[in-house]
């Protein structure tokens, strides 16, 4: 068997592993209430995506909602989180505010800043807006400012003597040399906001699966609070290595040993 | 420091008794680093500046170049013609490196360099052909600079510097980096390109034989403070070989002067 394809095997393995043991955890326990077996579970996921829920709403509806609010908030935190840790590097007046204020955020306990925003925001998308912001925008500044730092100057330089613009610098020497920082934070990033964004509607932010998780929370149904659970994750693992490794992928096809990495 | 304003003559760059003086980051004494250099580049010509490593040769070409400034303050003038409709002149720059911007292919690495020089889109594509085909690397026009060799890597350079067709084209021991087969076949193709393109270049080397073998003027540079001992023409039509015994005397008798005037600095300083 080639390198590859035992990495393979043994990463297929090592989940039927885990089903194997969730099994016999759940027939030791004998309490389908706590701990449902596997096939339960994947019985919820098929209910969960052939009928509607509760108040008529389908689950392509709730995950819909959740990834509009996901994607909105993602984008206006990159776009924050770029700009600021640009502007630190740009600047040394931003730069040590910054780096007074960053690790106070970064230090918070997420749950707690997606709490606070909600109740001073509200139940609704200023509250997780804010709540992802709060969160996501100070590990991307940070991510960015040492893209900015590690810019190469001797680049630079060869651009200022051929008289480049500061339109040309940023487009073709800045952007390009802080891109593998800007992908780096935009994998994490995405994982941290869907996560956010999940529980502020745990929280009672009307519809979405974080509302679907605490919906059937209450009605104490482990099966479907576990099935949306697992149906999510899937789900973001296919948007996170799928779509985004591809993206990155094609940004760095200049990299002669640039290997797709999922 | 630079002018645009016709001079008479064919001068391209004119230093006058430039001194550049430095300050240490931590105790603020101040250093010379350059102690009135004055010297002449012609249209056409080819001048090199020989001296020891770190005695401010590169210094005194970023000065032209514009990325580090003269402070009129320390003495002496700097100036760089243009003789072309260009407002400012033109200035190319290869550098020890071959600073390619890695995410470019090679052709627009190029253009990067004619863009930044507002040189019109209409004669991209001519420029680019011409001076890929002048370097070797006709059809690498698409490849990305990290599939190229270190050599290849540092013609790109010379052919993005070459394309904007500068008024002064600046080279920073540009073969110093690369392996001596490889140096040696980029100096006999150099030579090729001056006789066909005919280049205003200024060369600074620590190499007296690369000089030598290349430049028309040959200013040797002595260190700490850098300083102009000796300017020599050196009047031997091309193609030249170099073990044309002409070169190749006027090499060791370089060398010799060269080595006597360092060893002299050296005792002086104990």
């Amino acid at each position: 068997m080639s390198e590859k394809a035992t990495a393979i095997a043994i990463r297929i393995g090592s989940i039927i592993v885990l089903l194997f043991l969730w099994y016999f955890m759940s027939i030791a326990m004998a309490d389908p209430e706590i701990l449902p077996a596997p096939m339960a579970i994947f019985n919820a996921i098929i209910r969960i995506l052939i009928n509607p829920g509760p108040e008529g709403k389908s689950a392509y509806f709730h995950v819909g909602i959740t990834l509009g609010r996901t994607f909105a908030t993602f984008g206006v935190a990159m776009v924050l989180g770029i700009a600021i840790g640009l502007a630190m590097g740009l600047r040394k007046v931003i730069e040590h505010s910054m780096l007074s204020l960053i690790p106070l955020m970064l230090t918070m306990p997420t749950i707690l800043m997606v709490f606070l925003a909600v109740m001073w925001f509200g139940f609704n998308e200023i509250g997780s807006l804010v709540a992802v912001v709060g969160v996501v925008v100070p590990y991307v500044a940070v991510n960015i400012f040492q893209g900015a730092q590690a810019m190469d100057k001797s680049l630079i330089d060869m651009a200022k003597t051929f008289r480049a613009d500061r339109n040309m610098l940023i487009k073709k020497v800045y952007i390009p040399q802080l891109l593998p920082y800007i992908f780096s934070a935009f994998r994490f990033a995405f994982g941290m906001t869907w996560k956010i964004v999940a529980l502020a509607e745990t929280f009672g932010i009307k519809f979405g699966i974080g509302y679907m998780f605490f919906f059937w929370f209450e009605q104490f149904s482990m099966e479907m609070v576990l099935g949306w659970i697992i149906m999510f994750v899937i789900l973001m693992l296919i948007l996170e290595h799928g779509v985004f490794a591809r993206l990155e992928h094609a940004a760095f096809k200049w990299r002669p040993a640039n290997k797709l990495q999922t | 420091m630079q002018t645009d304003n016709k001079p008479a003559t064919e001068t391209v760059v004119a230093v006058n008794n430039l001194t550049k003086k430095f300050n240490a980051p931590m105790t603020g004494e101040e250093f010379v680093v350059l102690d009135s250099i004055s010297l002449n580049v012609d249209k056409g010509h080819f001048a090199s500046i020989v001296g020891p490593s770190g005695c401010g040769k590169s210094t005194l070409l970023n000065i032209i170049a514009g990325i580090e400034t003269h402070d009129p303050s320390d003495g002496g003038t700097l100036e760089v013609f243009s003789h072309s409709d260009a407002e400012q002149p033109r200035v190319g720059y290869v550098f020890q490196n071959a600073r390619l911007l890695n995410w470019l292919t090679v052709e627009d690495n190029m253009t990067f360099a004619l863009q930044s020089q507002k040189i019109s889109k209409d004669l991209w594509k001519e420029r680019v052909d011409k001076y890929l085909e002048m370097v070797g690397l006709e059809g690498q026009q698409k490849n990305y600079p990290l599939n190229l060799s270190g050599g290849m890597q540092q013609r790109v350079a010379i052919a993005r510097a070459l394309a904007i067709e500068p008024d002064i084209l600046l080279m920073d021991e540009p073969f110093s980096h690369l392996d001596e087969i490889t140096a040696r076949k980029m100096r006999f193709d150099l030579m090729e390109i001056l006789m066909h393109a005919k280049p205003t270049i200024l060369f600074v080397t620590h190499d007296l034989g690369e000089a030598v073998f290349l430049a028309d003027h040959i200013y040797m540079m002595s260190t700490k403070p850098a300083k102009i001992f000796k300017h020599i023409e050196v009047d031997v039509p091309r193609p030249r070989k170099p073990e044309d015994p002409v070169i190749f005397d006027l090499e060791k008798k370089l060398v010799k002067e060269f080595f006597s005037v360092l060893d002299e600095q050296l005792l002086e300083d104990g």
